[in-house]
């Protein structure tokens, strides 16, 4: 009998923890927006509202988020399902990610930021003033965000990121009655794939047809960029990354930071390896391999030769090192010491790509004036 | 007891082995690089590689002899540490000396930074920053140890300390960034590969300093086995003869978790191991025995991290913990059979 009574409890219990299926979108076929690089969402526009689908939240995601996007006050048709709902235009909002500001400042909607984790990383100047003068509110770290201050914020919608489906914070606000809509710029790996993202933002604020045509800017200017490297014969070997005691952290071949490289017309050392994150080397093979490169970039945070030759004396035997063919990107710092390669970068991979065309075939691009990108201090 | 002669056998293998295991080390590595040219670059010629001249010569030879002087400088601390505690769990960081020299390093990297300071990070300001956390629990356990009459007491103490360092470390990671993370968690990993030769000088005379002064301590070693007691009625100066093992541990442990970094087990297992084999629990013996096996146990630890005949390398504290876990668990599970 208790057995009974236990199983048909448990069955309960199960019953209403398990989330409802959705039930399929009603017929009526929408129209969708043209996403030519990013892999991680879908836009489609109906009548009465705009669809959302993210589908790579996190890396290796298995489920995919939909979001509906209505005026204020207006009914949706029966059916629709959504994991949240937000009236737009948005008018005030919460983000997440350095990565996200510069998509906002394009479309000039920084103004409805009022509250962001970690406001001392934040780079961009006028976003910057915004937290100077208290218009928007730090709210603690991404991982732990402060949710007391945030739920007093009443933002419309909070954009977040999660390296995994197990952010707990984010599942307080949901349960709070703030929307949470998941961002995964960050997954891209393709340098245009990330950039494409801004169209991700537009729908919210009625900027559809800004966002395009910032975006169409980007790509032309970057793949004009890519074809004027492509026809040059002569690529320069290329070594990147610094090290961490002795073991050497760089770009795997198939990264974003490895795509830059290749678009650019340079020979990276390392472009057959198939890994999309980072590699961990032993010192002695990156020496055998790279010891002779023409060119090295981005040796992580390092500003000068002299603080390059102090943390480790081994960087000295390096031929860009004797050459003073070093390039970094942590030159390039907002006001705080936030490196505007991690912010803006991902959205402006045109000025990334014309920097390292610039630096590896100078007769190519004269006239442009590296932004992320420059040479070592002595 | 055996007479000293006995040993002389096995002293001759592990001298053997010793060399074996160093010669295996400097020619095994990512890159492959020929045995003969080995020998041509260490009998000071040059190879037909540049690069190969230098990896032999200021990344493999540095390195093994940071793996010699590392194994046996933390085996011969674990084996003072296990017998002052008479504890045969003890090991040369029970006294919070590497969580003293994380806690420096910890706010070297990341508490300057919440700071907003930037302080550039080289070797040796790891170095200097491990030293001084380390010297700082040291000092604490110094003056606790005169103090009590207890050496138990030390033991718990010195945990306590570890506990408060953890936690102040843990805060600190709370609060920073991604890269001072990344650093900090490097650090952690314990690295042979990354001393130049002017920090493997100074290592070197640490080291020194540590194994003479437990040379000196050799007695008042073999009297502790028997208990406080009965050392104390053999003339042992309990009190003076403790705070110089304390002493002599936190110069070898310290100065070695300064430059490699917190490299675990050896210390810990390195003692049991050598007991095993050379079956005694005289110090006279035991010292240079654990002196030859901790080396000889680092070269291969560190000959398996650098993972031969590929671009990838392990960090050294998973490999020596891979070999010294099973010796801990078979150690709990064996207890009652103990050499001790």
């Amino acid at each position: 009998m208790t057995r009974t009574v236990l199983t048909i409890i448990i069955s309960f219990l199960c019953l209403s923890a398990c989330k409802q299926k959705k039930p399929k979108s009603p017929g009526k076929e929408g129209t969708e927006t043209i996403i030519k690089y990013a892999s991680g969402f879908r836009i489609t526009h109906f009548d009465s509202y705009t669809k959302i689908e993210v589908s790579a939240p996190w890396p290796d995601a298995e489920e995919q988020f939909t979001y509906v996007l209505t005026g204020k006050g207006k009914t949706l048709p029966d059916g629709v399902a959504y994991d949240a709902r937000i009236d737009v235009p948005v008018k005030n909002m919460v983000v997440t990610s350095t990565t996200h500001i510069p998509a906002l400042e394009a479309l000039g909607v920084e103004d409805r930021l009022t509250g962001f984790p970690d406001t001392k990383y934040i780079s961009s100047e006028k976003t910057r003033k915004n937290v100077e003068n208290g218009r928007i509110k730090d709210l603690g770290s991404n991982e732990s965000i402060n949710t007391e201050v945030l739920i007093d914020l009443q933002p419309d919608m909070v954009v977040g990121f999660a390296l995994n489906g197990g952010n707990k914070a984010y599942d307080i606000i949901r349960k709070s009655g703030v929307p949470v809509v998941f961002n995964g710029d960050w997954v891209e790996e393709s340098p245009l794939g990330k950039a494409e993202w801004i169209k991700f933002f537009a729908p919210f604020f009625n900027k559809e047809a800004k966002a395009d045509s910032i975006f169409n800017h980007i790509e032309t200017e970057y793949q004009n960029a890519r074809k004027l490297a492509e026809n040059i014969t002569e690529k320069p070997t290329v070594l990147s990354g610094a090290m961490h005691k002795d073991v050497w952290i760089l770009p795997g071949g198939k990264s974003w930071a490895a795509q830059f490289i290749r678009d650019a017309g340079g020979h990276y050392l390392w472009k057959d390896t198939d890994n999309t994150g980072s590699l961990f080397l032993n010192f002695e093979s990156v020496l055998n391999k790279a010891q002779d490169a023409d060119f090295w970039i981005s040796p992580t945070l390092f500003k000068s030769y002299n603080e390059l030759k102090t943390a480790n004396p081994h960087y000295g035997e390096f031929r860009p090192f004797q050459t003073q063919n070093i390039y970094a990107y942590s030159k390039t710092t907002g006001p705080r010491g936030g490196m505007l390669y991690f912010e803006l970068g991902p959205n402006r991979p045109d000025i990334i790509l014309k920097d390292l065309i610039h630096i590896f075939h100078p007769e190519v691009l004269p006239e442009h004036k590296p932004f992320f990108f420059k040479p070592l201090d002595p | 007891m055996k007479p000293l002669r006995s040993y002389k056998i096995p002293f001759l293998l592990f001298t053997l082995l010793l060399v074996f295991c160093f010669l295996i080390n400097i020619s095994l590595g990512s890159v492959h690089i020929p045995f003969k040219q080995i020998i041509t670059v260490l009998f000071n010629g040059e190879t037909e590689k540049q690069a190969w001249d230098y990896i032999i010569l200021n990344y493999r030879l540095p390195k093994a002899f940071t793996a010699i002087l590392t194994g046996s400088g933390l085996a011969v601390s674990g084996l003072l540490m296990q017998t002052l505690f008479r504890n045969p769990l003890a090991g040369p960081f029970v006294l919070g000396i590497s969580s003293g020299a994380s806690l420096g390093v910890a706010l070297l990297i990341m508490g300057a930074s919440t700071l907003g300071i930037t302080i550039f990070l080289s070797n040796i300001s790891f170095a200097i920053a491990a030293t001084a956390g380390s010297f700082l629990v040291l000092l604490a356990v110094i003056s606790v140890s005169l103090k009590v009459r207890d050496t138990m007491a030390i033991l718990i103490i010195g945990l306590m300390f570890g506990s408060i360092t953890a936690a102040v470390v843990s805060v600190l990671s709370y609060f920073s960034s991604a890269e001072k993370l990344q650093q900090y968690i490097f650090w952690s990993f314990g690295s042979l590969g990354n001393l130049s030769w002017n920090e493997l000088l100074l290592l070197f005379l640490l080291v020194c300093c540590g194994i003479a002064m437990s040379i000196f301590s050799l007695k008042s070693l073999n009297s502790l086995l028997l208990g406080e007691n009965y050392a104390r009625s053999l003339g042992t100066d309990i009190r003076k003869s403790r705070l110089i093992i304390i002493c002599t541990t936190s110069i070898l442990a310290g100065g070695i978790t300064a430059f490699a970094g917190p490299i675990a087990f050896v210390g810990l297992a390195v003692p049991h191991l050598t007991r095993q084999v050379f079956n005694t629990t005289n110090h006279k013996i035991l010292l240079p025995a654990v002196m030859l096996y901790g080396a000889v146990l680092m070269l291969i630890c560190d000959t398996i991290a650098q993972w031969p005949a590929s671009e990838f390398t392990l960090p050294i504290n998973a490999i020596t913990s891979i070999v010294g876990a099973p010796v801990v668990i078979w150690l709990l599970v064996r207890k009652r059979k103990m050499i001790f």
